[in-house]
């Protein structure tokens, strides 16, 4: 019975083919292609082609797996084998149909080698978007690097102009061209911190430091502010934070600077209030709530996404001045202290911006908190004169601070401006301390730092260092350390902070 | 005098090189992605004319891998000329072409071996000229299967050099 059901419903899938020497067709059981007796291989599949070398081997088996034939206008895949003996039998050809099997394969590799395709195709274009953010983002930061000098100079003969005899009018001049670059310098520093946030370089620098007197500073300024638009400031500082704490808190000012910024600029009437309170203290670790209060237009909900984002400014761009990114840096700096910044709002009736942030604990410090003033804190002798070396070669800076050590009367200023005069200059002189420039056009500062610290004579080892850079992010401060600069002072700068930094150096 | 000669055409999958045989042998194009599972073989007579002489390309398209160590060794016997091709717009499929041209000559090392560079179309002059500099070793054409852009001078120059 089975023979007979074979007979009837068997699939036969395998053809046998006997060949001679030269490919020639002897015998074939016409399975799955007939009529082929006397006919070369070749001319059935150029595949056959392939087998005439190989049909006088002796006794070797060859296996070609999935081999797609046309025979007689009909499409199969095949796993062929060519079976040889010696000279005294001929080849013997086994055509197996698979064509069922390989279409289900051929299903399963689409899907795959699909999926792996469109896989890397994403990857590659995320790449290339991030090559395209990155150079955005670079060309930023050079680009505001340049704009440094320009405004040091524009800073710094401000503050030198002030000192002068000036008619009530150019005194009004002089204010507008204050505010004016003090609003670009800031404009410039935002920009540069967004840039550094997106490719990641910012990162916060914990240290200990005193948060009342951060926050009395706070209070000192933006108290004045809130008058100067005629709005009530409220502050509340809760008694039980504790004074000395660990975090970056130049971060903290930035975002609750900004926050205050923020409220002051969106608020015509009413009153801003600033309250920080502690939330807890657990695990050598204070969360502190900041929340900044104010009663100015308020957000529509629709619109409350994007005013994190950078570059956005709900209301009509030309009411409000600024860059469109001061929220954006807040959240950025928040997100990076893990916390996160929260909106309340109604349109019409205002804000609270409010966030909670960690920060380590540390041995209380029996100083009390005063508000902080900058002043030339450390007096320097009198009837000494000191040699100081500046190492620039942008014209605005080298006049800018030829004039503010003019005025002090007592520093002698030497200036070289090409970076292969500095080290025969330092060896025929004896500076007090040098002044150095770090982007010079042909050569790095912090590189002409370590032939200064290589030189032979021991004065020279000890001869202060303080760069003058834009380029202050934590790999490039530590980089100056290494090269044996003793401070930093940042690009654009005013005259208070370049002297108070120098005459920390000078005996 | 028949003269035949088998070409291989190896390398990724989804690189285009069973439409670099369909642009040559049928001049045809379809933007759709078919994977080739096994082996396909086509044939196409060139004539030479500088030699007058005629000669038949047996090509094989085979399958793409991931690398071509695991391609079945009995679809190489007997090959005069490989085509390894690489897809220009996909990092990956060059990016072990060093190691597979040198694993090639190591098995085979008088066969011929042509690299080739396809979709180019998908990348600018200027594009191709700067990966022509990041990839060793040379590159012997680059082509489109889609605009047919150097593929007769591809296969043309092989039967050259073959005959």
């Amino acid at each position: 019975m089975l023979k007979t059901y074979k007979k009837e419903h068997g699939k036969t899938i395998i053809q046998y083919l006997v060949v001679d020497f030269n490919g020639q067709i002897l015998e074939s059981d016409d399975v799955l292609f007939s009529n082929v007796k006397a006919q070369n291989i070749t001319d059935i599949n150029p595949f056959f082609e392939t087998l005439i070398p190989l049909l006088e081997t002796d006794h070797e088996d060859y296996f070609f797996n999935c081999i797609h034939l046309n025979l007689n206008n009909k499409s199969i895949t095949a796993d062929i084998t060519l079976k040889t003996f010696n000279k005294e039998k001929y080849p013997l050809l086994t055509i197996t149909d698979l064509s069922s099997h390989y279409k289900h394969y051929q299903t399963t590799a689409q899907v795959r080698n699909e999926s792996v395709i469109n896989s890397q195709i994403l990857e590659l274009k995320n790449s290339y978007l991030r090559e395209k953010e990155e150079f955005k983002n670079t060309f930023i930061a050079n680009f505001s690097h340049e704009l440094r000098d320009p405004i040091t100079g524009i800073i710094t003969f401000s503050d030198i102009l002030t000192n002068t005899p000036l008619n009530d009018e150019q005194q009004n001049y002089l204010q507008i061209l204050k505010s004016s670059s003090n609003f670009l310098k800031k404009m410039i520093d935002d920009i540069l911190d967004i840039s550094k946030i997106e490719v990641g370089k910012l990162k916060l620098v914990l240290k200990p430091f005193n948060i009342r007197e951060l926050l009395n500073d706070i209070n000192a300024n933006y108290s004045i502010r809130a008058k100067e638009k005629g709005l009530e400031y409220v502050s509340t500082i809760d008694e039980k934070i504790p004074t000395q704490i660990g975090g970056d808190a130049i971060r903290l000012r930035q975002v609750l600077t900004n926050l205050l910024d923020n409220a002051i600029k969106f608020t015509e009437k009413g009153s801003i209030n600033f309250n920080v309170s502690l939330n807890q203290i657990r695990a050598q670790k204070a969360s502190i709530h900041f929340e900044v209060i104010d009663t100015g237009m308020g957000i529509a909900p629709e619109n409350i996404d994007s005013i994190f984002k950078n570059f956005t400014q709900i209301n009509n761009p030309l009411s409000f001045k600024g860059s469109g990114l001061g929220l954006a840096i807040v959240k950025y700096l928040v997100e990076l202290t893990h916390s996160k910044i929260s909106v309340e709002t109604e349109l019409g009736k205002g804000s609270t911006f409010s966030t909670n942030i960690n920060f380590r604990l540390e041995p209380e410090s029996k100083q009390k908190a005063k508000p902080l003033k900058k002043t030339i804190t450390k007096p320097i002798k009198q009837d000494k004169k000191y040699n100081i070396l500046l190492v620039e070669d942008s014209e605005i800076t080298q006049l800018s601070v030829l004039k503010i050590l003019a005025r002090k009367g007592q520093f002698f200023l030497d200036i070289v401006s090409d970076a292969s005069e500095v080290i025969p200059r330092i060896e025929n002189s004896e500076f007090d301390l040098v002044l150095m420039d770090i982007k010079l056009k042909d050569q790095w500062g912090d590189e002409i730092a370590k032939k200064i610290r290589q030189l032979p004579e021991r004065e020279h080892k000890r001869v202060p260092i303080i760069a003058l850079t834009a380029k202050i992010f934590s790999a490039d401060l530590k980089k100056y350390k290494k090269a044996g600069i003793n401070d930093v002072v940042k690009k654009p700068f005013d005259e208070i902070t370049l002297i108070n930094t120098i005459n920390k150096y000078l005996k | 005098m028949k003269i035949s000669k088998k070409v291989v055409l190896i390398g990724h999958f989804g690189v285009g090189k069973s439409s670099l045989i369909r642009r040559f042998v049928e001049n045809t194009f379809s933007d759709d992605y078919k994977v080739t599972i096994g082996v396909h073989i086509f044939k196409k007579k060139v004539a030479i004319t500088e030699e007058d002489k005629d000669i038949s390309l047996v090509i094989w398209d085979l399958e793409g891998n991931d690398d071509i160590r695991d391609t079945r060794t009995s679809y190489l016997l007997g090959t005069h000329a490989y085509i390894y091709v690489f897809d220009v717009s996909r990092p990956a499929t060059y990016m072990t072409i060093k190691d597979d041209i040198d694993y090639l000559k190591q098995h085979c090392n008088k066969t011929l071996i042509k690299i080739v560079g396809n979709k180019e179309d998908l990348l600018t002059k200027e594009q191709i000229k700067q990966l022509n500099k990041e990839i060793e070793p040379l590159v012997d054409f680059y082509t489109s299967a889609k605009t047919g852009n150097e593929v007769d001078e591809l296969f043309s120059k092989l039967a050259m050099e073959l005959i």
